[in-house]
């Protein structure tokens, strides 16, 4: 069921606006989770298997080992995922 | 005759059609995947073949490298716009793995698995190709890690996304599950001279 709480909707708003942002959209994708997390943790949204799945992808597309460039098709990644992420938030 | 395809450099008529539409030839070969490149230790590695098979296996870099060799000399397109005229890449051709694996009936699509949970997803009638190979030498060359060290899949009738780096693994399943790029905006059938890029949803 969706959260429609005044926090709910914050964090949703949050995560849109973070990742439209200016800038790199591994760095946004990277600071939108970390508000997804707090989200999460404080019980404003509700994680469910679909969005585990999908942050797990995000997850591998942001990774940067040591010593090593994040791959080239990082940011698309991070751009497409963040909008199946979005779509999924709607029903969180 | 020689001319210019868009940018890069110049390519004879013959060469341009060879060129799918909206595409630009290149004599490099980018290197594009997202997240890190992943290390691999030859002495653990192994590769899968399971699902809807009469015979699931799995083979060791030593067995992969004990199997009969096919070359294949071949044009590559990426879902990017560019593409890489004549290609030599050697290996192992997927007919061989199907051959071990006696396919059912029921395998009508198959599951490419890759590191880091990567995968990829053909139709068993396009991955049972005299062309699709699982290589580990690309122009004469061991593939490089940032190229799919050491196996990567060669789909060359599909954009190069569906020619999987690093691959670990064939899983033939009887219905279509989208693969990492196909699940997030990716066309699942990928025809370069179709330009199947983006889905359409």
């Amino acid at each position: 069921m969706r959260s429609t709480s005044p926090e709910a909707e914050s964090a949703r708003r949050d995560f849109h606006e973070i990742m439209e942002r200016k800038g790199h959209a591994v760095d946004n994708a990277r600071d939108a989770v970390a508000r997804l997390d707090r989200a999460f943790a404080e019980g404003a949204l509700r994680r469910n298997p679909e969005i585990d799945g999908v942050l797990a992808d995000l997850a591998v597309a942001l990774e940067q080992d040591e010593g090593q460039k994040l791959g080239g098709k990082s940011s698309e990644a991070a751009r497409f995922i963040g909008r199946r992420l979005e779509q999924l938030l709607a029903d969180a | 005759m020689t001319g210019f395809l868009g940018r890069g450099p110049r390519v004879s008529e013959e060469q341009k059609k060879r060129i799918p539409p909206g595409q630009y030839f290149t004599e490099k070969w980018p290197v594009l995947h997202y997240g890190s490149v992943p290390r691999v230790d030859l002495k653990t590695w192994d590769f899968k073949v399971w699902g809807e098979v009469e015979n699931p296996f799995q083979f060791s870099w030593a067995e992969f490298k004990a199997m009969p060799r096919k070359s294949l000399h071949t044009d590559i397109h990426c879902v990017t716009r560019w593409s890489r005229l004549d290609m030599d890449f050697e290996g192992v051709a997927v007919q061989t793995i199907l051959e071990r694996a006696q396919l059912k009936p029921t395998a009508r699509f198959v599951v490419v698995h890759a590191e880091q949970g990567y995968t990829a997803n053909l139709p068993v009638s396009v991955l049972n190709d005299d062309d699709v190979i699982l290589a580990d030498i690309a122009d004469g060359a061991p593939l490089t890690p940032d190229h799919g060290y050491p196996l990567r899949l060669v789909v060359p009738k599909r954009y190069f996304w569906k020619s999987a780096k690093w691959v670990r693994g064939l899983q033939f399943v009887p219905a279509d599950r989208p693969g990492f790029w196909e699940r997030y905006g990716y066309n699942n059938n990928a025809d370069p001279w179709k330009e199947e890029r983006f889905s359409e949803g």
